[in-house]
């Protein structure tokens, strides 16, 4: 009896935890798939069950009576792909401010602008993307008037529970822009920096004090020190936009004197201090396309950077590709295949746009097609690194979604009116 | 990462550098009174190095004319191609490259750049494709802005970019005359200049023109951008007339002819009413490309192209009818709202309806891959229903690109005579994982992967890449 309820309550909770984050829980068995993981795209063809949200089984020859069958034709099917730099969600429209929530011109709110109170799930680029391939993205927020950008959220581009991490790390910009909202010295940044961790210490230890009116004055306003607590506790990580290879060197000294939880993003010459960057554990974000001096700390730009911090040893996460890493957010793949083509082997790249994000921001079961992890995949008609390959189904948390966008339904449109004619 | 808020405002104008046909010249030569005119200033200094005949064979190659070749060869010599397909008589000294697994294209072209322009680094000192002092500026020319040492040129070299017109951005209805450059290393612009390419005129449809006047004078409005167009062309009209009046005058020997003054922004909107100079026509939205072929029917010139033609699909027979090609990129959107209605498969459409289909950059990034761009919209496509290979779409930056130049009997595809613009491809250049490893121009071997002496380096590079390192 007790076994009975016990299976009849856990019943009870999956369906309601199926219910509420995918509307259809399905049993559906993909034959003949090759699995892309990081050790690459397998030679041999398997199938893969899901039950609900889950894969429930990876393997050869399986069955399953009630499972509507795909047949993957031995095309590769690997884990929703993820961009780690993007603003799916709070920018619809570059030009069009009303629809971009991806930053505030405000002095009193910075460090506590989260992005997880702006993101629109309805936004039309969540959908085209996700028929593209992309089910997750950090979603990173712009500097307004500070070196604190506002805390960037981790998006899954389902229909349901989108924001699957909303405290994923606190943005801060070094380098010229960290330089430029500083006051025009990089000196003045990194001070900005250090004032804001000293007094969110300060203010942790004198909270009480503080708030009747009895401490010191703090660079920060109350909301934004709050929201530093947990950056200075290692609860949540530090995410510097830095590019130059000093840059990079300063704020990986200044994490470890402070014993914060660093991630890096952009750095354009981590290539020339990777084995210090490895050495301090610290992960990377960046988009591996870039080749060109485009700013003055970004000279030793290189189409080799991610080949050289991965063979350091550095866990690197790509964006891509170039400024379309929102509204394409889906091209990270073909960022990821130049670098490829640049010596990147081919394992890292695909662990760089799925499970090394999902180990970094907390997804322990999205990334790997295995038993036990969220079914949330992609079968695509070819290698998923070409930009000859599309996909053919695209599920997540075990939901199937169709393949269609705004986009694809204005070319339905004008196809059929161009055909007829 | 680089943020773009939206698009760096880009405008595209063709320009006929070299408008020697024009009545003027016979009205100076026969009145030593008249006011000299040099219509060809700034001439190209561009020469083609010596070179050995060459022939590639075993390779894959797709001509650019709508075919693809296994096991071919192509052989070219003295700048040109002499055969193609079988390797025709083999010439003393030639050079021979056994291809095999290899693909051959002709030399990519990208319609829409704005390298030297835009060079990088990206700073404000180096910003000169935008002359943001009123909404008419036909006289200015990119040309005169443009940065040889811009890094860029040797990564679109590196991506197989043999020609590319450089053009003035978008913040103008009138943004300036654009040129069409040899992408070769060289000290001066002159020394890029494509010989007797057509200059181009660079106007710009929607919001940005709006966007950057609206409120220092106007146009506020997509009106306002149509009444800016037309006050100029009637301008242009009336000095178009004066000036023929005197031409006619002159050249029947009438030495009391007294020449109007010459204006500057008005040559370059006479040389569009003449037909020498191309327009290229940056326009998001169906409806404006439209207006915007009214307008030319209304004064008499030819549109060659609309770029960023985010919309084009919605029109493509009209495009196909008025013999306009639609430049636009694989996928780009959401920047602003006139790039809203991004259809993956625009390029294809165009292509399906017979018109000329172009895929430009616009971008110091995807110039480097343009192959890639079309190989997007080839797979969209195809799963759309069309049967499209890469014989034919490689002519999107190819032959149709050279077509909106107006320099399709010269480049764009592989055909004897034509010039010997040629790309050695690892592999498939389609897949992500092939790179150009040689790139001739005029037969004159540019870019080798494996011979660094053949890897040209920017002055602004030297001592900030070590030679050991170059910048891959």
């Amino acid at each position: 009896m007790k076994t009975m309820t016990r299976i009849l309550a856990c019943k009870v909770m999956v369906a309601a935890i199926t219910f509420t984050s995918a509307a259809i829980a399905e049993t559906v068995l993909i034959k003949n798939a090759r699995v892309v993981s990081d050790q690459g795209i397998a030679d041999q063809t398997t199938d893969i069950l899901i039950e609900g949200e889950k894969i429930s089984r990876v393997g050869t020859g399986l069955t399953a009576s009630s499972a509507r069958v795909i047949d993957a034709k031995g095309k590769p099917v690997s884990a929703g792909l993820f961009n780690a730099d993007g603003q799916i969600g709070v920018r619809e429209l570059g030009s069009v401010p009303a629809t971009v929530d991806a930053s505030a011109d405000s002095e009193h709110f910075t460090a506590s602008l989260r992005v997880a109170d702006a993101f629109n799930p309805s936004s039309v680029v969540v959908p085209y993307n996700r028929s593209l391939g992309l089910t997750h993205s950090l979603i990173q927020p712009d500097n307004g008037k500070s070196i604190f950008a506002g805390i960037a959220s981790v998006v899954s581009l389902g229909e349901t529970d989108n924001v699957v991490v909303a405290d994923a790390a606190m943005v801060v910009s070094l380098g010229e822009r960290g330089s430029a909202l500083a006051g025009g010295s990089r000196a003045a940044a990194m001070a900005t920096l250090r004032a804001a961790i000293e007094d969110t210490r300060d203010y942790i230890e004198n909270k009480s004090s503080y708030n009747a009116g009895n401490r010191r004055s703090y660079s920060l306003s109350r909301h934004d020190l709050s929201a530093l607590v947990p950056v200075v506790k290692r609860q949540l990580p530090l995410l510097v936009r830095v590019e130059r290879a000093v840059d990079i060197e300063r704020v990986l000294e200044f994490a470890k004197n402070e014993r914060l939880s660093l991630i890096l993003s952009g750095v354009s010459e981590g290539w020339r201090v990777a084995d210090k960057i490895a050495a301090a554990k610290v992960p990377v974000i960046f988009d591996p396309i870039y080749n060109l001096p485009t700013s003055y700390e970004s000279l030793g730009t290189r189409l080799d950077n991610a080949k050289l911090l991965h063979e350091a040893g550095v866990t690197i996460m790509f964006t891509g590709m170039g400024w379309q890493n929102t509204h394409n957010a889906y091209l990270v793949r073909q960022s990821a295949g130049n670098a490829v083509a640049s010596g990147l082997p081919y394992g890292a790249a695909i662990a760089a746009i799925s499970s090394n994000p999902a180990k970094i921001f907390g997804l322990p079961s999205y990334g790997e097609i295995k038993r036990g992890k969220t079914a949330t995949i992609v079968v695509w008609s070819g290698d998923p690194l070409e930009v000859t390959s599309n996909p053919r189904h695209v599920f997540i948390s075990g939901k199937e979604y169709d393949l269609e966008s705004r986009s694809s339904r204005l070319r339905d449109r004008y196809y059929q009116l161009l055909k007829a004619e | 990462m680089l943020r773009k808020p939206f698009l760096a405002i880009a405008v595209s104008s063709l320009l006929t550098a070299c408008a020697t046909t024009s009545p003027v010249d016979s009205a100076v030569k026969n009145d030593i009174n008249a006011p000299v005119i040099d219509h060809t200033p700034f001439q190209s200094t561009y020469q083609i190095p010596s070179s050995s005949p060459t022939i590639i064979r075993n390779a894959t190659i797709l001509t650019g004319s709508g075919t693809q070749l296994e096991s071919a060869a192509v052989s070219f010599a003295d700048g040109k191609i002499t055969a193609i397909g079988s390797e025709g008589d083999m010439p003393e000294g030639a050079v021979v490259i056994d291809a095999q697994g290899m693909w051959v294209t002709p030399g990519i072209i990208d319609v829409h750049s704005h390298m030297g322009v835009y060079p990088n680094p990206s700073i404000s000192s180096h910003a000169d494709g935008n002359e943001i002092v009123g909404p008419a500026t036909a006289k200015v020319w990119a040309e005169h802005s443009v940065w040889p040492q811009d890094p860029n040129f040797e990564k679109a070299l590196a991506g197989g970019v043999t020609t590319v017109q450089i053009l003035p951005g978008s913040a103008n209805l009138f943004g300036g005359r654009g040129v069409v450059l040899k992408n070769v290393p060289s000290i001066t612009m002159m020394g890029m200049k494509f010989p007797d390419a057509p200059h181009s005129l660079k106007i710009a449809c929607g919001e940005n023109p709006k966007r950057v006047y609206g409120e220092k004078g106007g146009p506020y409005t997509r009106m306002g951008n149509m009444a800016g167009y037309r006050d100029a062309w009637i301008k242009a009209q009336a000095y178009d007339v004066e000036w023929t009046a005197y031409e006619k005058k002159a050249a029947s020997g009438d030495k009391k002819a007294k020449a109007p003054s010459k204006n500057p922004e008005m040559e370059t909107l006479r040389g569009v009413l003449n037909g020498d100079i191309r327009i290229h026509n940056h326009c998001y939205r169906a409806d404006e490309m439209a207006n915007m072929i009214e307008l030319s029917k209304e004064f008499g010139y030819e549109i060659a192209a609309f770029h960023h033609a985010v919309e084009a699909y919605k029109i493509a027979p009209l495009l196909a009818e008025n013999n306009i090609c639609g430049v636009v990129w694989a996928d780009w959107w959401g920047f602003k709202q006139e790039a809203f209605d991004l259809v993956r498969e625009n390029a294809a459409l165009l292509d399906m309806v017979g018109a000329c289909a172009v895929i430009h950059s616009d971008d110091e990034i995807q110039i480097q891959r343009l192959t890639q761009e079309v190989a997007k919209v080839m797979s969209a496509a195809n799963d759309m229903g069309l049967n499209l290979d890469r014989a034919r779409t490689i002519s999107w930056v190819t032959f149709n690109a050279a077509k909106s130049l107006g320099l399709e009997d010269k480049i764009g595809s592989l055909e004897v005579g034509k010039n010997a613009d040629v790309v050695l491809w690892s592999g498939d250049p389609f897949s992500v994982y092939s790179k150009a490893d040689k790139v001739w121009i005029d037969g004159a071997l540019r870019f080798d992967r494996k011979q660094p002496h053949l890897r040209p380096t920017s002055d602004f590079n030297l001592g900030i890449v070590r030679p050991e390192g170059d910048r891959p």
